[in-house]
């Protein structure tokens, strides 16, 4: 295949939407035409960092106006009735955080395509042009994905980050979404899970991954991963919500993690707390 | 009478699909267009204010688009696929606004501005070092024009498959490929040369 015909289906490469069969000749194309990696390498940033742009929110205004005219409507209509389902409660006092599904799915997406990136690099090394900075950045996502890699070493199952995905995004995506609150998960998922956790930008899918590795607390990766991603975790909630993860399964071996907790002066006063509370049950 | 929910609904394992509802609303059960509401007025708003950028302009467009489904929710088809039908909508509600203030389809760049929304998606830290990136971003974002943005946005934050896409706009499913990879080109020959003008780096 010629490097134009290449560089053309790269979006749908990047989208898991080759066959299978094409999908593979582009892989072996990249890994020998500089050319074509460092086209891959733009469109990923790219998209990476356009997925990555603020979600914009509507201010209250728009639901109020929206069941006023609603409500005006029924009126005319001479309907009546509450038309709303009780919300179903859940397990976790953060549930109420947890974004529909469908935002889950888009969230996911962001977190499997940034990892998609961070192992990519590691396959095909930027050529010489990359700055400074970039290299170091790119050598501390290797050094947390080396620890990460650790930590669910026998699992092994990191690949499935990998860029040599033949499922197509949305599918890989419903995989990640459908591991929620489900008992049989195999281990490739729960790494997937366990990445999400320790480097999905965003606190809401760290959240839901949380959420799902609950129905594994059982297994010690899944608790060592919970673990090692806790001091690195940057929200305070997300904090929290490990800990008392990590609490509900008594989980002796977290006790060195929130004794360092409770002494560092820089820790957020809910955290302390949160972590007190779980020395003292585990 | 009609409440408008405290809290988001937790998705449930028997969740009715967006069709479904809007066969009950269709139907004669105009209140469940609630449960439409809450799944997608948000993503709705979002595409929106990628179109316009204007945040208030964005909620009352939406706000007619969910007016206009309730008015024409006799037209919905048994077949229909309700998402693509609620951006079809989207866009003539969009248009028609164009067409009354007679700004066609040119955009006031100046007002698109989403750097200053409060992101809670992304913790403080992150968004420093991200911050530069995604500044660059949303200039070569908001320069494209409409269409290539309207495209992007369809594809890549509304997550529609090509097929519902090719309908909206019109064309073969060929043809909405061969625009939607014109607008990832474009998008990130701007965001690199901005990159390479950005002197920090
Ligand atoms: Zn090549």
């Amino acid at each position: 295949m010629n490097c134009q015909r290449i560089q053309d289906s790269l979006l749908d490469f990047e989208a898991g939407a080759l066959p299978a069969a094409e999908a593979e000749g582009v892989r072996e194309h990249l890994k020998s035409c500089p050319d074509c990696q460092r086209r891959w390498a733009d469109l990923q940033e790219t998209l990476v960092t356009l997925d990555r742009l603020p979600q914009p929110a509507p201010s209250p205004r728009l639901r109020n106006n929206f069941y006023a005219m609603l409500e005006s409507q029924m009126e005319a209509a001479g309907e009546s009735g509450n038309p709303f389902h009780a919300p179903r409660p859940s397990e976790h006092w953060y549930s109420f955080l947890l974004p529909h599904r469908a935002l889950v799915q888009a969230a996911a997406a962001v977190a499997l395509f940034g990892v998609g990136i961070a192992l990519g690099s590691r396959v095909w090394p930027p050529s010489d042009k990359t700055s400074g900075e970039t290299a170091a950045q790119l050598a501390a996502t290797r050094a947390e994905l080396a620890q990460l890699r650790n930590q669910v070493d026998s699992v092994n199952q990191l690949v499935t980050y990998s860029l040599a995905q033949t499922q197509p995004a949305q599918a890989r995506l419903q995989n990640v979404v459908a591991t929620l609150g489900q008992k049989k998960t195999d281990e490739a998922e729960l790494a997937t899970l366990l990445g999400t956790l320790a480097f999905d930008p965003s606190t809401n899918v760290r959240l839901s991954a949380l959420e799902a590795l609950y129905a594994h607390a059982d297994n010690t990766k899944v608790r060592q991963g919970v673990r090692a991603a806790l001091p690195r975790e940057s929200s305070p909630l997300v904090q929290v919500a490990m800990i008392d993860f990590l609490a509900s399964v008594r989980d002796r071996e977290a006790a060195p993690a929130l004794e360092q907790l409770t002494r560092t002066p820089r820790t957020d006063e809910a955290v302390r707390t949160a972590a007190q509370r779980a020395l003292a049950q585990i | 009478m009609v409440r408008s929910p405290d809290s988001i609904p937790v998705p449930s394992e028997i969740e009715t699909s967006d069709h479904e509802l809007m066969l009950a609303v269709r139907d004669g059960q105009v209140a469940r267009l609630g449960e439409l509401f809450e799944r997608h007025h948000g993503p709705l708003y979002g595409f929106f204010v990628r179109l316009t950028g204007q945040r208030t302009l964005s909620e009352d467009l939406v706000q007619q688009v969910f007016y206009r489904i309730l008015k024409y929710r006799h037209t919905y088809r048994d077949e229909g696929k309700f998402s693509a039908w609620m951006y079809h909508l989207g866009r003539r509600v969009a248009a028609d606004h164009y067409r009354k203030h007679r700004t066609g389809e040119t955009v006031d760049r100046e007002e698109v501005n989403l750097e200053h929304i409060p992101d809670d998606a992304m913790d403080s830290g992150e968004q420093a070092e991200k911050n530069d990136d995604l500044a660059l971003m949303q200039k070569a974002f908001a320069e494209l024009p409409l269409d290539q943005r309207e495209i992007l946005t369809l594809h890549r934050f509304q997550h529609l498959p090509h097929s519902d896409i090719a309908r909206l706009l019109d064309c073969s499913v060929g043809a909405a490929k061969v625009r939607l990879h014109r607008a990832v080109n474009a998008l990130r020959d701007s965001y690199f040369r901005m990159r390479r003008h950005d002197g920090a780096r």
